[in-house]
């Protein structure tokens, strides 16, 4: 009956879709959001609009790795530019995790707004949920329109190595669930640091160790082919989308040894025959393995995740932030 | 038992790592009462004030607003919270803010949190940045009173605002709570700041409550004696039959502020000056002397678990 009474307040009709936390978090995270959203938008729009020309060379010369250094002159520098995609999950980490919970310990808004009606823990859940949010969509977007653009030319682009480069860590599921893992961690590390800028320090450190670990993880995600051929001849062949993993020397008694064994003798098949090598063996990934890789890597790091954003929920529940 | 009960403490206590912040609290406030949180620093002012606002959790007892356990989420949409350096988001302008209140609060009132900051000509697009610190404190009056909180919690509220401010926002503070029958509780290490808003008391100290009850019970059951010494000591009849809080000898003179028991309350006559204490002169007179025993009026006693059954 007073709504025909009182003049309307002001604010009470500016709106919009978002309500209650989710405009909180929105609000309180707009830039980041914001700036989120055109690195997207960038991106694919990039990415689409190289995938024409890809494309083109891909009919003209073939997905093959002899016409790689043609297409490194013509195209080397339109994935130079995306490789720094690679540092996203550490910028999401370093950016939008470590200040989320820190910068509200630090002005002490944490007691203004876990003293509002709603519940703490659905408080922690947006707080936490939303940019997590926003990391996923983000880099599935950016996963999806880089991985579209590769695949046609895998054997091309950066002369077909998938392992090595960082080509492993911004296709498929990995960048997704490596921006999830450095978010959360960022966030955690903030919320117990309790300063941005020691925090923001803090998940740049971990973001190095955690690409220091990936780099030593990927190859550890399955096992590599093997190939054997009689060491008489030259190592045997292994395909051209495939990945030189190591290679040995074997002898009949199944020891193995290093590729290099006989280089500098003399005589290298006598060199062989004294140390009773008889085969030449290749380990190697092939381009097949590359997904199932790709989803065990991102399957631990999906793990970690889970177990952080446990850890910062039954924190937030249990103790005075 | 026909007055509602804003809150009601049972042996509530709080132990950081070894040392107890606060300790076998027990009392009520009833509702629609302006109290008075008073103690020195470091008395536990704060830590009660985070154990009411779900900020701290209790060691040991339990805590009630309104009825409701402060374990219990509901109790958020009864109170509203003023820390003492009223946080707000920086960034926000003065309507984002007032829009946070509305987005997390179901009983959210619009018109008068816009009526408080308006009537101190702050601009609702203005920056919460860039506003003074009276300023400030008024958007954050106005984001705790559009809660429409039934209790009021405040954290040294006057503590960093100039003289005129403070008339204006305590002006203010007393307006809304009368208008909308809100209990409120703050905190002061200096009394002179809340002596004449309040009409209930609790004082803390060393983590114990030391006094509660309505000002205008508290004060006439004392009264401070001057006279002559008796062998350097008080005379007898001052300590017979009365709580003496404190005393001083000096010379041959004594000072004494004793306590009358019982509810014919009776102070001790003879050779010597009866005078009235000010509020003052007894809240120093507990704080100085914390052998003296506590002084909880009728009013602030909790009830027994037999009545509350």
């Amino acid at each position: 009956m007073s709504t025909l009474t009182d003049p309307r307040p002001a604010t009470a009709r500016s709106g919009g879709p978002l309500h209650g936390l989710t405009w909180l978090v929105w609000r309180r995270n707009r830039t980041a959001f914001l700036l989120l959203a055109a690195v997207t938008v960038v991106v694919c729009g990039y990415c689409l609009y190289y995938r024409a020309g890809v494309l083109d060379f891909v009919a003209q010369y073939g997905n093959d790795i002899r016409y790689s250094e043609k297409f490194d002159k013509a195209y080397k520098e339109v994935f130079d530019r995306i490789y720094v995609l690679s540092n996203l999950p550490a910028l999401l980490g370093i950016f939008l995790g470590a200040p989320l919970i820190a910068g509200e310990q630090e002005h002490g808004t944490v007691r203004l707004a876990t003293t509002q009606s709603v519940s703490r823990t659905r408080w922690i859940a947006a707080t936490v949920g939303l940019p997590l949010l926003a990391a996923l969509v983000s880099t599935t977007l950016i996963s999806v329109a880089f991985t579209t653009l590769w695949s046609p030319a895998n054997q091309l682009v950066n002369y077909g190595d998938w392992l090595g480069g960082t080509i492993f860590d911004i296709t498929g599921p990995v960048p997704v669930a490596l921006a999830l893992f450095l978010t959360s961690c960022g966030i955690a590390v903030g919320m117990l640091v309790r300063r941005v800028v020691p925090a923001m320090v803090l998940t740049l450190i971990a973001a190095t160790g955690t690409s220091i670990a990936m780099d030593r993880l990927r190859t550890a995600l399955t096992t590599p082919h093997t190939v054997t051929g009689p060491a008489s001849h030259d190592f045997p062949a292994i395909p051209d989308s495939a990945i030189n993993y190591d290679q040995w020397l074997g002898t009949a008694d199944g020891r193995l040894l290093g590729w290099g064994t006989c280089v500098d003798a003399k005589n290298e098949a006598a060199c062989q025959s004294d140390l009773g090598i008889v085969h030449k063996i290749v380990e190697y990934f092939s381009l097949d393995q590359m997904a199932g890789m790709q989803w065990r890597g991102a399957g631990i790091l999906l793990v970690l995740t889970a177990l952080i954003v446990a850890f910062i929920v039954q924190w937030t529940r249990r103790r005075p932030l | 038992m026909s007055e509602a009960i804003a809150m009601e403490a049972r042996e509530l206590g709080k132990k950081y790592r070894r040392d107890w912040a606060l300790r076998d609290l027990s009392f009520r406030l009833p509702a629609g009462r302006v109290c008075a949180l008073v103690g020195p620093n470091g008395a536990g002012k704060s830590t009660f004030l985070g154990a009411a606002t779900r900020l701290v959790r209790p060691t040991t007892g339990t805590l009630e607003l309104f009825g409701v356990p402060v374990t219990d989420p509901a109790v958020l949409s009864r109170f509203a919270f003023l820390a003492q350096d009223k946080p707000l988001y920086k960034r926000f302008t003065v309507a984002e803010t007032l829009r946070m209140g509305r987005e997390l609060n179901p009983r959210w009132d619009q018109a008068a949190a816009e009526r408080i900051v308006r009537a101190g000509d702050i601009p609702l697009d203005a920056k919460v940045g860039t506003l003074s610190g009276g300023q400030r404190t008024r958007v954050a009056f106005a984001l705790a009173f559009g809660k429409r909180p039934q209790l009021l919690l405040l954290d040294e509220p006057m503590a960093d605002l100039d003289p005129l401010a403070r008339h204006e926002l305590s002006g203010l503070l007393l307006a809304e709570a009368a208008e909308h029958g809100t209990t409120v509780l703050m905190s002061s290490h200096v009394l002179a700041d809340l002596e004449e808003m309040c009409d209930f008391l609790l004082v803390l100290a060393g983590g114990r409550l030391r006094m509660a009850g309505d000002t205008d019970a508290l004060l006439p059951a004392h009264a401070l004696l001057t006279g002559a010494a008796e062998d350097g000591a008080l005379p007898r009849e001052v300590t017979d039959g009365h709580t003496v809080v404190e005393h001083r000898v000096t010379g041959r003179q004594f000072t004494a502020l004793v306590r009358s028991e019982g509810p014919r309350a009776e102070l001790p006559d003879g050779p010597w000056e009866t005078a009235v204490p000010g509020l003052e002169e007894v809240l120093l007179g507990y704080l100085r002397s914390p052998e003296a025993p506590s002084l909880i009026t009728a009013a602030a006693r909790p009830s027994t678990h037999l009545e509350a059954a």
